[in-house]
């Protein structure tokens, strides 16, 4: 080798560039409602739907949403919602014209198609229904990726616009084909289903100019999924085992046969009722001591997940939220709807953004120079198929 | 008057913290710094987006522009709207919470009330004025959908002598439409109405009948439910708590659903045994008024009472549609006097109905 082949050194002592550390400061949303202040917009839609049967759902839906987006702020900068109940309200009538089309259609199709030969045991009216059912079921996915779509375009932050991109189509058919086969297979596709939808709807949703990203693959969390599915199907076993013993050995003590524990419940006495009570209560709690929290902990670590392979630009975010917490979050608010006949809503609400400003860590600051409005164009109407096909919350 | 403020372009998320100053004609913002204008907005182009009772802050903004001014400071946001009246809505105060939970709660309660007393009033009241043709198109759609997969009797004189009966006690009744009874054969041993004066028997019913008044006395019951317009009651009736429930509870949840149909459900069921005592006493009357025996429908429960049958109505309580078996019995106890309701031939014939 030539010794003027070899790399000379550099003249002086060799400086590493200055690396510019990244701004990881971590900060967390901040919610400032108050339960009280809820209350008292969510009852005047109460007594509001009760007077227009159900039609000014629109507005109260609208009013709720002001309050919540303007209560929750990032970065010092509040959320602002900017949807009108009259757009919720087209949405819907367009969605009935549609359906009403569709049954015309329907009705034509028998009467030239068919010469009017329809069974007669299966009426017109049957095909209808049969008809919206099963376009039920794909519409339902497409309306609630729609609704997500208007909801963003519908919410600012420092003045700028959120969107979601891609097609509400496309997303209602890749969910309904991915539920099915997950149904088909045992709920075995869990993972592989959970990230793939998971997908769409962060990584095509953006602010302004820039664009959410999202980096999960479904076989990050295939291992502990198939730990969670076996340790379920044990504990539904020792579970029913337990439940079936339980009541057999409570009816043989206590009432004595099955055909006198049914009179028993048909002229209930107080003692009858406290002693139904108890064994609800009694069974939930071996339900809610085994099945529940293994649910929650997959659900918690999905969250996780899902939450932790998201960023925006520099922005990355993290949550630590806990198997308690998403029991919290999963089964108390459930009980807590259920057990106030629906008046416990905006407490669950209220308890959700909480949850949501403690457990959501966002590390870096957005360069807010570089995020510019976005010019593409936003839904005009929104949430009709939602609100038809879907049970439909905030 | 110069103050603090956040201030967005509504081109770049960039927020600048800025000073505001408002003259008669316009709304200037200010850099703090160099006091360098950042917008001049004009006074009729000003907007207050949203209020103090939703908005945490209300935003003030300028039509046909993305931007936005947003003042923290309700004091601040006070002395604004005092020197520009446009923006007037800044200085609301914040609306009194118990006071208005109050109210609502109240109005609430108050309008529950109403309309729970309004559905059972207007169940009462509208069902008999549903057109006929309505009535009847539903009932028949409910007696294809029930008998779809059953096989019908189709004795000719069976049918003529049942239907015969059945029109003359309705026209007694004042019934001013044609009553249709169909024969279903098998069981169980029951009889229904539909809407539109349709009324099903099952056929093991008739063969179970010790004679025709036993026949005739379920017939008569089940025209006081024809007469009383009970089945279209039920379905208003059902539809109006159901909704109101829906409506009561958000109409957000499937649980919710699932509560409101089970409350419907026992409501329904509550009145379905106020209507069976009724339809009781009136069928026991039409079959009096036009001098028959009306002694059947207790004689026939009675026997089923006898032959060991247990009385699923008392045996299901709260939850059961029908009063208990015995209560019905001595409510409809009449002695065995007046004119068989069926001749010996048509007894005969309708016997023979599925044959």
């Amino acid at each position: 080798m030539e010794q003027g082949a070899t790399l000379s050194p550099p003249a002086g002592p060799w400086v590493h560039p200055p690396l510019s550390p990244p701004d990881l400061a971590p900060s967390r949303p901040l919610y400032d409602g108050k339960l009280s202040e809820i209350y008292a917009i969510y009852l005047r839609h109460l007594v509001l739907m009760l007077i227009t049967l159900g039609w000014s759902r629109f507005w109260g839906r609208t009013r709720v949403r002001r309050y919540l987006w303007s209560h929750m702020s990032i970065f010092g900068d509040r959320f602002e919602y900017r949807g009108r109940a009259v757009e919720l309200l087209i949405g819907f009538v367009l969605v009935l014209a549609i359906l009403a089309l569709w049954g015309g259609g329907i009705w034509l199709f028998v009467k030239v198609a068919l010469d009017d030969k329809w069974p007669a045991h299966f009426g017109l009216l049957d095909a209808f229904y049969l008809s919206v059912v099963l376009i039920g079921f794909p519409l339902s996915f497409v309306g609630q990726y729609a609704g997500l779509r208007y909801r963003l375009s519908r919410t600012r932050w420092r003045a700028i616009r959120w969107s979601l991109a891609s097609s509400a189509w496309r997303y209602g058919g890749l969910a309904t084909f991915l539920t099915f086969a997950n149904v088909v297979t045992g709920q075995l596709l869990t993972p592989l289903v959970s990230v793939n939808l998971a997908r769409p709807r962060l990584a095509n949703v953006g602010l302004g100019n820039g664009r959410f990203e999202f980096a999960g693959r479904a076989g990050d969390i295939y291992g502990r999924y198939v730990g969670y599915y076996f340790l379920n199907i044990l504990a539904w076993i020792v579970v029913l085992v337990l439940c079936i013993a339980i009541a057999g050995h409570f009816i043989g003590e206590t009432v004595g046969s099955a055909d006198d524990l049914l009179k028993l419940f048909a002229q209930p006495s107080l003692r009858t009722i406290l002693l139904a009570v108890a064994a609800a209560f009694g069974l939930y709690l071996l339900f809610s001591l085994l099945i529940l929290p293994l649910r929650c902990w997959w659900q918690a670590y999905l969250l996780r997940y899902l939450v932790s392979h998201t960023r925006y630009r520099n922005v990355l975010f993290a949550t630590s939220i806990s198997t308690r917490q998403m029991w919290g979050f999963l089964v108390l608010n459930y009980l807590i709807v259920v057990l106030s006949l629906g008046l416990g809503w905006p407490w669950v609400i209220h308890r959700t953004l909480k949850l949501i400003a403690s457990e959501l860590w966002i590390y870096g600051t957005p360069d807010g120079a570089r995020i510019e409005q976005s010019q593409a164009r936003v839904p005009r109407f929104g949430e009709g198929l939602l609100d038809m096909f879907d049970v439909t919350g905030i | 008057m110069t103050a603090q403020a956040r201030f967005y372009d509504g081109r770049t998320a960039e927020a600048q913290e800025v000073d505001f100053r408002a003259t008669a004609g316009e709304l200037v913002i200010l850099r703090p710094g160099d006091a360098g204008v950042v917008a001049r907005w004009p006074v009729a182009e000003l907007r207050v987006l949203g209020d103090v009772q939703h908005e945490a802050v209300p935003l003030v903004a300028c039509a046909g522009s993305d931007a936005r001014l947003v003042i923290a400071d309700p004091e601040r946001r006070r002395q604004l709207a005092a020197a520009l009246p446009v923006l007037a809505k800044l200085a609301e105060a914040p609306p009194f919470v118990a006071r208005r939970i109050a109210l609502y709660g109240a109005s609430l309660a108050l309008l529950v009330g109403c309309l729970w007393a309004g559905i059972d009033l207007g169940a009462e009241r509208i069902a008999p004025l549903v057109p006929f043709s309505w009535q009847q198109r539903l009932g028949e759609s409910v007696l294809n959908d029930i008998t779809d997969d059953k096989e019908m009797c189709d004795g000719t004189r069976g049918l003529e002598a049942i239907n015969r009966l059945a029109n003359r006690l309705a026209k007694v009744g004042g019934y001013d439409h044609e009553v249709s009874v169909y024969i279903v054969q098998g069981g169980p041993l029951n009889a229904f109405t539909l809407p539109g004066g349709i009324i099903v028997f099952y056929s093991d019913l008739i063969e179970r009948a010790r004679d025709g008044s036993e026949v005739a006395g379920v017939l008569a019951h089940e025209l006081g439910h024809v007469l009383d317009h009970d089945s279209m009651k039920g379905l208003a009736r059902q539809y109006g708590v159901e909704l109101l429930l829906k409506l009561v509870t958000g109409g957000y949840s499937d649980s919710m659903g699932t509560l409101s149909s089970g409350g419907s459900l026992l409501y329904a069921q509550r009145n379905g045994r106020a209507a069976e005592r009724a339809a009781d006493a009136t069928g026991v009357g039409l079959l009096e008024k036009e001098g028959l025996r009306a002694d059947g429908v207790a004689g026939f429960f009675e026997r089923l009472l006898k032959d060991g049958k247990p009385d699923a109505a008392e045996a299901a309580g709260i939850w059961s549609s029908h009063p208990p078996t015995r209560e019905r019995i001595e409510a409809t106890k009449r002695p065995a006097t007046g004119k068989e309701p069926f001749t010996t031939a048509q007894w005969r014939a309708l016997r023979a109905v599925c044959e």
